[in-house]
């Protein structure tokens, strides 16, 4: 059985791959953009990838940098075509992208993970530091 | 020859066939030489192996039935060879395909001085693969070098959402074509159109009101003549095809009157004597001839809307695809019965055509031959992403300079053709890239000079000089229509695709051998059978292709329980392709064999009717025993669909290759209906299973699953609490499988799972195919057991279970999957 403070960094774990894998974080978007400017910025960035653009290989989230795919776009694209599954991701996008490398392998160990608590972005969404729970 | 790229689009269709070209801004369908907008799909060959296509060719469907054949549309992707018995040849369905194409090839060659090199062809969107793949080949076959598919009703939405302005709201796209009707609900927004979702019937079309036609005049024959025509009897062959000539054209009179006459273009030969036809029909006694078709047809389009939520009022409008919606009882009997508004000024025959024409150039598929597609310029070579197609008005240019021959330029910019507007001089970075932003001309199409220089200021020549963007309507990428996956030999099915998963798609997932496959000339092969169909059995599902491993091809003797990396790969027409890994023999087989629809033997499908009806027998007299009028409902559909079935295998045995591949799907889909019957009379079952597979998976999940786990498990809940309410037992038990999976993942990592499944798993080594080995793994496992080693214990436990042998019975019927 699992003891509690597995579950703790289960939940953080959660939150962080919200975070990660937001749609309008992949896109480079704000929440507020429009539908067409999904279509725009994707298109565009799939273009970069496809001529291997370093310049977008990563994108940035509330807890770091990550790789970006053509692939993710793909489905980040397809995402926001959803109204209904839009609004949910616009939820998890109200927080600012940030610059510096925070990891982007989901099977962080324990102490890594350990280290990125408590996250500023899940204080600003009501969530309270994970670390201390 | 146009110095703008021209873009070809082609509608395959049943019964007649069309082109159109679009040229960036509008729509032209290409006449053929008789001046006519439709080229009918038929083709004739004589005794001198002379080859008559189309209009010339559809006039011999009678005088010389043998030599002439039509509608083999619905044979693609068989293995049903038609023969032509005067000019001793048989041609395949694509075959004859390919010569249809090639005719309207030649059409738009000698309407636009070249022969078109790429193109977009339709197909139904419930095209099975075989059946795509057989239009691709026909496509090859005729002259093609690239080309691709589209689904017919994301073509005529396309085509209508171009015309129609910026007008958004949900749209039914009704298309009823000589074979095929599909239903497909589409959204605009903001010039973009999205597919919500699509279904229909691959076996319901207007040659199906012919033949209630045919029907109607045989039994009015039989009353007034007293002779009984069968269409079961090959005798009567002629006379029956005779008499459906006949219905066809007067189902289209009736479409302009109120009564016409039926009457065969001759006396039709039965039994040695010949007897004239002269049936009086008026467009009320179609309409009752037809309503049960209708009905068919509106029920898809109902269960369409059901599953995504939409309320029929919600559409604004329904655009009508195909020769049979030009019929005004059926245009009002659908609009009254769906209660939405028709759009009126499209072209049901062309429409087609004509969005394949424009998704042609939202591929940048230029049909051109590229030595006449503009003079080459000597210049710095770019290799250049940009939509040929655009909704939006600011779309990017994104570049990037190649290395070789020429200068390279450090600056660039696009100049518009109008001369009204150009860009900002943009610097080119250090790895040689750019990202431009344009303007566009609404619904015009655009031409961009690149301008670029060298750091003194000076023009560089670059390649290519000029680029095209056409402002306009677009589609985002193509759903799935049917999920895909592999058969595996518990008769289980690994799904690969989902349906509604946009295209293009590619996963890999990895498999174990059932069983040893020897090195050499044995002639065995390991089959990994590829299934399409939303059911969790594999012999539920259709057998679309099956990737084969010979023993003759590998390079050493494949033991049991090896590894196969299987990826499968979907482009934006849904074309398949496979590949098989072998990591152990370093070797790749990639030839998906046997892409075929089954043959659809009249006597087999008899002995699966009988027991489909055993079946029905039994469920009846229970569902009557318990009470459950939902059930008997259900169940009188079953009995209606294999009367017609039955008739189907009759029409079949009289020759008619197509009534038994009808036969064939629709067996397969009463079989599913009966399951759903099943699982309806097992409803309190279903219920308890769906509290007990709940309360299992959110337990695991909760303490063993990954965020991604946790996040798709609500979202499974929902649709289970929704399926349940709905009572939908297919849907129900669909998402109670998948939050099993997910349960399972989540499951897998508690320690003492393992130590479980070893267990378990050691219980059965008896019966492994490598008995010596199971036992060492056995030992193994012990041991690992002993020092509480997890991640070993899992590792041997997975070997072990590779030795287990699969059940021959559940093998076979999983298309003798030679995988797990």
């Amino acid at each position: 059985m699992a003891d509690s403070s597995w579950t703790g960094s289960d939940k953080r774990e959660a939150a962080r791959a919200r975070l990660a894998g937001n749609p309008f974080y992949v896109l480079g978007l704000r929440p507020d953009c429009a539908r067409a400017e999904v279509e725009r910025e994707g298109q565009k960035l799939i273009g970069m990838l496809e001529l291997e653009l370093s310049s977008a290989t990563r994108y940035r989230s509330p807890i770091g940098v990550h790789r970006r795919t053509p692939e993710l776009v793909r489905e980040a694209m397809a995402e926001l075509r959803d109204p209904n599954r839009r609004l949910l991701h616009e939820l998890w996008a109200t927080l600012e992208p940030i610059d510096e490398v925070a990891g982007e392998a989901p099977a962080a160990s324990e102490s890594e993970q350990a280290s990125l608590a408590p996250f500023p972005a899940l204080r600003a969404l009501g969530f309270g530091d994970w670390g201390r729970r | 020859m146009s110095d703008k790229p021209l873009y070809v689009g082609f509608d395959l269709g049943t019964t007649n066939s069309a082109a159109a070209v679009f040229d960036g801004e509008q729509t032209r369908v290409v006449r053929n030489s008789q001046g006519s907008n439709l080229t009918p799909s038929v083709v004739r060959i004589d005794a001198a192996g002379r080859v008559t296509i189309g209009a010339k060719a559809r006039r011999f469907l009678e005088r010389d039935p043998a030599n002439t054949h039509n509608e083999f549309k619905r044979l693609m992707g068989t293995g049903k060879a038609l023969e032509f018995p005067a000019a001793r040849v048989s041609k395949r369905p694509a075959e004859l395909a390919a010569l249809v194409l090639g005719s309207l090839r030649k059409d738009v060659e000698d309407q636009f001085g070249f022969a078109p090199t790429r193109a977009v062809i339709s197909v139904p969107a419930l095209f099975e693969l075989p059946q795509s793949s057989a239009t691709s080949e026909a496509a090859k076959l005729a002259g093609f070098e690239k080309v691709e598919l589209l689904q017919e009703p994301i073509a005529s939405a396309l085509a209508a959402g171009w015309s129609a302005g910026d007008d958004g709201g949900a749209w039914l796209v009704y298309d009823l074509g000589g074979g095929t009707f599909d239903a497909s609900l589409l959204e605009t927004a903001d010039g973009f159109l999205r597919v919500v979702g699509h279904d229909g019937d691959n076996f319901l079309g207007g040659r199906d009101f012919d033949w209630a036609i045919v029907d109607w005049a045989i039994t009015q024959i039989e009353r007034r003549e007293g002779v009984k025509v069968s269409r079961a009897n090959p005798a009567h062959a002629d006379a029956v095809r005779s008499l459906k000539q006949a219905a066809e054209e007067v189902k289209i009179e009736l479409s302009r009157s109120t009564d016409a006459v039926l009457v065969p273009a001759s006396p039709l030969a039965l039994d040695g004597s010949e007897i004239d036809v002269e049936l009086e029909l008026d467009r009320a006694t179609v309409e009752t001839l037809c309503s049960g078709l209708v009905e068919r047809s509106v029920e898809v389009c109902r269960r369409l809307l059901r599953q995504n939520r939409f309320n029929p009022s919600q559409l604004s409008r329904i655009v009508f695809v195909g020769g049979p919606t030009t019929m005004p009882f059926l245009r009002d009997r659908v609009g009254a019965m769906l209660g939405a508004p028709i759009a009126e000024g499209h072209d049901p025959m062309t429409l087609v055509a004509q969005g394949a024409a424009i998704y042609a150039a939202t591929t940048n598929l230029d049909a051109r031959p590229l030595e006449l597609a503009g003079p080459r310029v000597r210049g710095r070579r770019l290799w250049l992403q940009f939509p040929a197609v655009s909704s939006d008005l600011c779309p990017h240019v994104v570049g990037r300079v190649v290395e070789g021959p020429g200068q390279k330029p450090i600056r660039l910019e696009l100049h518009r053709g109008d001369g009204l507007w150009k860009s900002q001089s943009t610097a080119i970075d250090g790895e040689g890239g750019f990202v431009i932003g344009v303007d566009l001309l609404p619904r015009k199409s655009n031409v961009f000079k690149l301008v670029a220089s060298d750091a003194a200021g000076e023009s560089v020549p670059v390649d290519p000089p000029t680029i095209t963007i056409v402002q306009g309507v677009t589609i985002s990428d193509p759903p799935l229509s049917r999920t895909i996956g592999v058969a595996l030999a518990n008769d289980s099915v690994r799904t690969y695709f989902d349906r509604g998963t946009p295209l293009p798609a590619k996963r890999t997932f990895t498999h174990n051998t059932v069983e040893s496959v020897a090195k050499g000339g044995d002639g065995s092969v390991l089959k990994i059978p590829i299934v399409q169909g939303e059911f969790d059995r594999a012999h539920l599902c259709r057998l679309v292709g099956t990737l084969e491993i010979p023993s003759r091809e590998i390079k050493a003797s494949l033991p049991a329980g090896s590894e196969v990396e299987l990826t499968l790969e979907l482009d934006r027409g849904g074309r398949l392709s496979g590949r098989a890994l072998v990591p152990r023999l370093d070797q790749v087989f990639e030839e998906v064999a046997h892409l075929l629809v089954p043959a659809a033997d009249p006597e087999v499908r008899q002995a699966t009717v009988e027991a489909v009806r055993e079946r029905l027998i039994g469920l009846r007299g229970d569902a009557f025993r318990s009470g459950a009028p939902r059930r008997v409902g259900l169940l009188d559909g079953v009995g209606q669909g294999l009367a017609e079935v039955e008739r189907d295998l009759v029409a079949a045995r009289g020759g008619n290759e197509d009534a038994g591949q009808r036969a064939r799907r629709s067996l397969l889909e009463l079989d599913a209906d009966l399951e759903e019957v099943e699982q309806t009379k097992r409803w309190p079952e279903l219920e308890e299973r769906k509290v007990r597979t709940l309360t299992w998976a959110a337990s695991c999940i909760s303490q063993y699953g990954t965020p991604r786990e946790q996040k798709l498990f609500e979202e499974v809940s929902q649709a289970i609490d929704r399926a349940a309410a709905e009572h939908d037992p297919r849907e129900l038990q669909r998402q109670l499988r998948l939050a099993s999976q997910l349960g399972e993942t989540a499951w897998y990592r508690d320690p003492s799972t393992w130590e479980y499944l070893f267990e378990d798993a050691a219980s059965k080594a008896d019966s492994a195919t490598d008995l010596p080995l199971a036992q060492t793994l056995v030992r193994e496992g012990r041991a690992a057991l002993g020092r509480d080693d997890n991640q070993a214990l899992r590792r041997v436990t997975e070997r072990l279970w590779r030795l287990l042998p699969a059940d021959v019975q559940t093998r076979r019927q999983s298309f003798d999957s030679g995988v797990r």
